[in-house]
């Protein structure tokens, strides 16, 4: 019986990651908000935009930045989900913080905590 | 006179679809499971709950999972992972289905946190590489434990933006649902670890004849065993408290939301190159040493953080290297426990070392929160961690790497 070794192991790790990658793509295209969605979103841009030009087509499409991510192209914005989408975003999504437990493998109830992370 | 016709195993008995199988079902039981800290503030406030509801429930959740653990274990090692991995598919789907279906929260803390917990537990890839580990010829086991643990970290690290989309696109409850759904997937999955499901009822070649209640008591007396669960509650402690409590240290010596998430995602990154590349090194010798060295390097690593000044390059340094040594102490750990006591009880025994990483968990937890309330700040407890990183690599050095007396071959 002959075992597979590192290869294995990299083609079964890419692939996975590329799988998700697809799913990731269909996902986000079809959970993305409908044009006449209002309020506080997440609204994501080319990832090759700068902070600058993204800034500029949030406010060409009368929306108000709120806050700009750890990336320059996916901004925090209050607007509309067409006008945007109208002004080069690709799509616009709820506002939705990953946890910070996102590597862990416990739960935590602890309301120093809670208030130190308002989600 | 009788003759005995051997018939080729069905292809899905193959090692490279049983390996791949494997993985894909530890993926699925750890990427959901570390998915539920997405639900907090959509289920809340669905619920009108202040957020203490459902942190209780992850809690419970998780002490469930260290708990369930060993008793997992014993059923798996008595009736065969396969049937352990579905089964535990079964509780963690009916878990999730009540979880959404309740607004009533002790109902609420009996299916997230009773029946995911032990869904978890069952389907966990503890039980997954005690399987493999009977598959997988002795050279390639510590490989295929690297692997699995590898999976697992990589489910981590994929399902949660999946799941973030998916709650912002189609709401809470669809999510919860379709990832119900998802957990019923790890029983056709798990189908091809029916290879390795001989009953223990009877002892394979090479295999210890004891009862499974006489290894679990051979085994709390044997002195390796006991390091080696002392070891790896530090374990626990040290990844839970940093899980859990480093975001609010980045956050009080400013750095920002975002880039905490960043460097947090770079644990999950990490995890998952750092676990197969432990797991290829303990193939290679002794996998004491390579784990305490673990040890070691997280309470330097930790000590050079809280030194040196906070900035974004110490933070993502400290989190890239906190990640490459994160769950490399798993395939070691089983790699030990399986040197020791061979491949019969083997997912019992793991569990019990396991019930220790959840203990440590809970402290590492609590502690951080308990202590920093009363002296308003973390570093006692980021130097308790460097000193039981410490203790740990201490006490992994006398672990003697060889089959216990009672548990040698018949």
């Amino acid at each position: 019986m002959s075992f597979p070794g590192h290869r294995f192991a990299l083609s079964l790790f890419v692939g996975i990651v590329v799988l998700w990658l697809g799913v990731m793509l269909v996902v986000m295209r079809h959970s993305s908000l409908p044009p006449d969605a209002t309020g506080t979103m997440l609204v994501v841009f080319d990832p090759g935009m700068d902070e600058d030009a993204a800034f500029a087509s949030i406010t060409s499409a009368g929306a108000r930045p709120i806050r700009k991510t750890a990336f320059g192209f996916i901004w925090v914005v209050n607007g509309t989900a067409g006008e945007l989408m109208s002004q080069g975003a690709l799509g616009a999504y709820r506002e939705l913080p990953l946890p910070a437990e996102i590597a862990g493998c416990v739960g935590v109830v602890d309301r120093a905590l809670a208030r130190a992370l308002p989600l | 006179m009788t003759s005995t016709i051997s018939r080729p195993l069905p292809w899905y008995f193959a090692p490279m679809i049983v390996l791949i199988t494997g993985c894909v079902v530890a993926m699925i039981n750890r990427g959901i499971g570390a998915s539920f800290g997405l639900f907090t503030l959509p289920i809340s406030e669905a619920n009108a709950w202040p957020r203490e509801t459902y942190s209780l429930a992850i809690a419970l959740q998780n002490l469930l999972w260290g708990i369930a653990t060993p008793f997992a274990g014993m059923l798996a090692d008595r009736f065969g992972a396969a049937r352990v991995v579905m089964l535990g598919a079964v509780f963690y789907c009916l878990g999730m289905i009540a979880m959404a279906s309740t607004s009533v929260p002790v109902l609420f803390h009996l299916s997230a946190g009773v029946l995911v917990g032990v869904g978890i537990a069952f389907s966990s890839f503890g039980i997954i590489m005690a399987a493999l580990g009977r598959i997988v010829p002795p050279d390639r086991r510590s490989w295929a434990f690297g692997l699995a643990t590898a999976a697992a970290s990589l489910g981590q690290f994929v399902f949660a933006p999946l799941v973030a989309a998916l709650i912002s696109g189609y709401g809470w409850h669809f999510t919860l649902l379709f990832l119900a759904g998802t957990t019923l997937l790890m029983i056709p999955f798990a189908l091809p670890l029916m290879v390795s499901n001989a009953s223990s009822s009877k002892a394979g070649a090479g295999e210890t004849t004891l009862s499974m209640t006489e290894a679990i008591t051979q085994a709390f007396g044997h002195r390796s065993y006991m390091l080696l669960v002392a070891g790896f509650f530090v374990c626990g402690f040290q990844l839970a408290f940093i899980t859990v409590h480093l975001p609010p240290y980045l956050a009080e010596h400013g750095i920002s939301k975002e880039f905490a998430g960043i460097a947090m995602g770079a644990i999950g990154l990490f995890n998952a190159v750092g676990s197969y590349l432990a797991g290829v090194i303990g193939g290679r010798g002794e996998k004491r040493v390579p784990l305490s060295l673990i040890y070691l390097l997280r309470s330097i690593s930790v000590t050079a953080f809280i030194l040196l000044p906070i900035t974004p390059v110490t933070t993502i340094i400290f989190t890239a290297t906190m990640g490459f040594l994160w769950l490399s102490t798993v395939p070691l750990t089983m790699g030990i426990v399986m040197v020791m006591f061979g491949t019969r009880y083997m997912a019992t025994l793991y569990g019990f070392v396991f019930l220790s990483h959840q203990i440590g968990s809970f402290l590492g937890v609590w502690l951080g929160g308990r202590l920093y309330d009363v002296y308003g700040s973390y570093d006692p407890v980021w130097w308790m961690g460097v000193g039981l990183g410490v203790f740990a690599a201490i006490v992994n050095l006398p672990i003697v790497e060889k089959r216990a007396p009672k548990f040698a071959a018949a």
